[in-house]
């Protein structure tokens, strides 16, 4: 059964291609030949078994990795926007201000909502307060925070919900107006309310934004994605529209983990 | 379960694993109690004695002078006659203290005679010093030099002690100023150097070693740091005996607790606050600027000037390299550049205590003036302890996670 | 809270029922094609049946995706079950007013008109009703209409046990009859239990109505 979303989807335009990639924490490869390409204004899901590398892969996009001395990529490039961005001519804080990330753990500093909201400009210089104003009010309007928190912009973002705050990091995230927004789990310490609320944030904010999550729930990566790239040991198993991945996968490894017969 | 009869399921089982629990609980309690006694001991004996130098019956109740007075001799006039008498009193005192231990301990009826003498006198003379101490003059040197007159000597026997009248103002002084400006250093060279192990620093066994030599400097004793102050400021840098030798001595010694109160501080600080802000594009500086260091500090404070606080109670380190003895000059007094403020030794209290009750006569008149100096001393401590943990409490309102 | 996905569900609500719709319009226009002997309107129900078979895979298609993708629960999971089982009733509805149409179609092709000898066209009337009532349940959530079409039943199968009697008792006594005659009873009889399925699929889609709104299977 072909599904339609299926040819429609190869029409996008890549916006990360990823060639051979070997990724390696010290002595241990963590990212065995990894090739794929991430579509603009898609949702791209990252799934599989805990230790499979999925969240370094995506922590390559930002070159989150570089945090970790021992981590290096041993082989093979990422290209966003068709630049090679481990090259030594890239900066990797205009890299960050393109590719923009929210953790697992929902992180906002301890400052008010507007602070937080503020920070990536002010981190740039940008102080006028009625730029800040409007991009502070445009931001939480995309993570449809703004009706919620308005009136109490001043107050500290720790006094908000745990869904609240995930989604003030989005916002946050949205205010150095990125191209490319990068999850790792983001709903994983969130209710289900929450979860559904930054689910709905995640299918609106793809209108405008490419999105690449990753995340252990197979239900989320189902809801959420346009793809779904299925990866094991480090190795990316299966990538291809999510309809396929979770009615027909080609891979049988795929089939038996999103059938929950894995292990 | 034991087969053991018991009215239900959860009875209490009175074995011999329960009692020795019991014991054991004990054997805590009376440790902590202890612990607790011998602190509360400490407290009370300081305040009890040194209140009764520091505080007045009269307003504005504080013993002014004591507090801002240089210290000076003590010149006493003692009435003679009842001075004489006392003398008498005390040489009857050694006469029969010296006959009951020439008497046998059989002779129960002399030993109890003799006692019972004894205890007679024991109350005569304390009337009689508590006359004298009526009838007595203090004078300090300040006020023995204003005197028209001295008082008749055919009424008033003259001595005078040293260092037991006046007050520890410069003492005060000179501390605080050693505190501050050893506050100032540690936590400068503390906090830089922490940045820098806990944020830039590759992790590996270089680390494992600059940290294991900090946490180790801690062990050394105050009086090496007192050597190494006085070769190293005192004498290679040719500061002489001065305030800014002993700021960095005591800097020093205190860096080991601040290096690691604040690297422990700063690794406190959520992960996700560093990457937050870098994954939004800010330097690494930036991050640790504006997502380390403003979170981090309360604990970094509090903690250090607690050790900052306790270090600058040594007397050791301070011995060889900033402190005198008696200094009639206030530190701003009679300097002929601005430099020489820091050039200058000064008094401090720790000092003035160990010199106060080691290095002069012991008399009824040092006593009042160590422990004051004592309960000024711990009034200091304590005031830069509480002024941190306020701090903290403030800072810590503001930053909350 | 309305999840972006709920659309897909209520996409799937409203094939359903298109096709539905669908089935009863060729139903209809076969049995009118009998009733009227009106051979266009026969030839035209053939060719409506096939939207009704894309219309079923769509569904089945949507309904698959749907629990694997979205994991619906409750109403939701029922509303999918309905769809993927209604949808098959649907189906059969079409599959049984194409053979109306086809058998009506060769009558008329070979005789020109029909003679209506037995309760077709009312047999049809509350088949129909059945029908549209059962849509018209599943549109509106009307539980009491539901529970009402299952009990009608039992009057088109009636009527269908009547035809039958009628129509074998004739072939039995006319043996002398053309062949051709006979066998156009033949096919009048399987266009009545056409009609008689086509109240049954009505019933079955009354009670899975009833399954959708209650999440409780109908005894009658």
């Amino acid at each position: 059964m072909v599904t339609k979303t299926n040819s429609s989807l190869k029409e996008c335009t890549p916006i990360i291609e990823v060639s051979e990639l070997d990724f390696a924490y010290g002595s241990t490869q963590a990212l065995f030949n990894v090739s794929m390409d991430i579509y603009e204004k898609q949702v791209t899901a990252f799934i599989g078994p805990s230790g499979c590398g999925k969240s370094t892969f995506l922590r390559c996009f930002n070159r989150m990795n570089d945090l970790i001395e021992v981590a290096h990529t041993k082989g093979g490039n990422i290209k966003i926007n068709g630049v090679d961005i481990n090259k030594p001519d890239v900066d990797v804080i205009e890299l960050r201000k393109h590719v923009g990330m929210v953790f697992q753990k929902s992180n906002p500093f301890p400052k008010s909502i507007y602070d937080n909201i503020a920070y990536g400009l002010r981190i740039q210089g940008i102080k006028k307060k009625e730029i800040l104003d409007q991009v502070v009010e445009e931001c939480l309007r995309s993570a449809a925070l703004w009706d919620e928190v308005k009136d109490r912009l001043q107050e500290s973002a720790l006094g908000m919900s745990g869904g609240q705050q995930q989604r003030l990091c989005i916002a946050r995230a949205l205010a150095v107006k990125p191209r490319i927004l990068l999850m790792d789990e983001p709903c994983s310490a969130l209710d289900p309310v929450a979860t559904a609320k930054v689910e709905e944030l995640i299918h609106e904010l793809k209108k405008n934004y490419t999105i690449v999550i990753v995340t252990h729930n197979m239900q989320q990566a189902a809801r959420v994605s346009d793809r779904t790239a299925f990866f094991y040991l480090g190795k990316l198993i299966e990538y291809d529209a999510t309809d396929t991945i979770f009615m027909n996968p080609n891979n049988e490894q795929t089939e038996a983990y999103v059938s929950g017969r894995f292990g | 379960m034991t087969t053991k009869n018991k009215p239900h399921l959860f009875s209490y089982d009175l074995s011999v694993k329960r009692k020795t629990e019991g014991v054991i609980k004990w054997l805590f309690r009376i440790a902590t109690y202890i612990v607790i006694l011998a602190a509360g001991y400490l407290f009370a004996n300081i305040i009890y004695n040194g209140s009764k130098a520091v505080f007045n019956v009269r307003a504005p109740f504080i013993n002014i002078d004591f507090l801002t007075q240089k210290p000076q001799t003590l010149h006493v006039y003692e009435p003679k006659l009842i001075y004489a008498e006392l003398k008498k009193i005390n040489a009857q005192q050694v006469a029969l203290r010296s006959e009951l231990k020439g008497l046998s301990l059989m002779d129960d009826i002399g030993v109890a005679s003799i006692k019972s003498k004894l205890k007679t006198l024991e109350q005569k003379y304390e009337e009689l010093d508590a006359e004298r101490k009526e009838g007595r003059l203090l004078f300090s040197d300040t006020e023995y030099r204003k005197l028209d007159q001295t008082p008749f000597s055919e009424e008033y026997t003259y001595s005078n002690y040293a260092y037991s009248g006046g007050g520890i103002g410069p003492a005060i002084i000179g501390t605080c100023l050693l505190v501050f400006g050893s506050i100032a250093i540690a936590l400068t060279l503390g906090i830089l150097c922490a940045i820098y192990l806990s944020e830039y620093s590759r992790p590996g066994r270089v680390l494992r070693i600059i940290r294991l030599s900090v946490l180790n400097l801690s062990g050394v004793p105050s009086i090496v740091f007192g050597l190494f102050g006085f070769g190293m400021f005192v004498l290679f840098f040719g500061w002489g005996v001065s305030m800014i030798a002993g700021w960095f001595t005591l800097a020093i010694m205190a860096l080991p607790v601040v290096i690691t109160a604040s690297e422990e501080s700063m690794r406190a600080i959520p992960k996700g606050f560093r990457e937050g802000s870098l994954a939004l594009g800010a330097s690494k500086w930036t991050s640790i600027r504006t997502n380390v260091i403003p979170y981090a500090l309360p604990g970094i404070l509090t903690s250090s000037i607690m050790g900052i606080a306790r270090v600058a109670g040594e007397t050791a380190p301070i011995m060889f390299t900033a402190a005198f003895a008696l200094r009639d000059q206030l530190p701003w007094e009679g300097l002929n550049e601005w430099t020489d403020f820091f050039f200058q030794g000064v008094m401090a209290l720790p000092y003035h205590i160990y010199v106060v009750s080691s290095k002069i006569p012991q008399n009824e008149y040092t006593r009042d003036m160590q422990y004051g100096a004592a309960f000024v001393f711990l009034f200091i401590v304590g005031f830069f302890a509480l002024s941190s943990i306020v701090l903290r409490a403030r800072v810590r309102k503001k930053y909350k996670w | 809270m309305q999840r972006y996905f709920h659309e897909e569900l209520e996409q799937i609500r409203s094939k359903l029922i298109r096709m539905s719709e669908k089935a009863r319009e060729v139903g209809q226009l076969a049995l009118e094609g009998f009733v009227e002997c009106d051979l266009k309107k026969a030839e035209r129900a053939l060719v409506m049946d096939d939207e009704i078979d894309a219309l079923e895979v769509e569904i089945d298609r949507d309904a698959v995706r749907y629990i694997t993708l979205r994991g619906p629960v409750s109403s939701d999971v029922r509303l999918i079950l309905v769809a993927i089982k209604a949808s098959h009733d649907i189906e059969r509805v079409g599959d049984e007013a194409h053979s109306i149409a086809k058998r009506t179609s060769s009558i008329l092709r070979r005789e020109g008109k029909v003679f209506q000898p037995v309760a077709i066209a009312e047999m049809g009337e509350i088949a129909f009703s059945m029908l549209g009532d059962a849509i018209t349940a599943f549109i509106e959530g009307d539980l009491e209409l539901a529970r009402s079409i299952v009990h009608r039943d039992s009057e088109v199968n009636r009527l269908n046990r009547e035809n039958y009697k009628t129509l074998s008792s004739e072939l039995d006594g006319d043996l002398d009859n053309e062949l051709g005659e006979a066998s156009t009873q033949i096919k009048i009889i399987f266009i009545s239990k056409s009609i008689e399925r086509i109240a049954d699929h009505a019933k079955n889609l009354a009670e899975e109505v009833i399954y959708l709104q209650t999440g409780d299977y109908y005894n009658s």
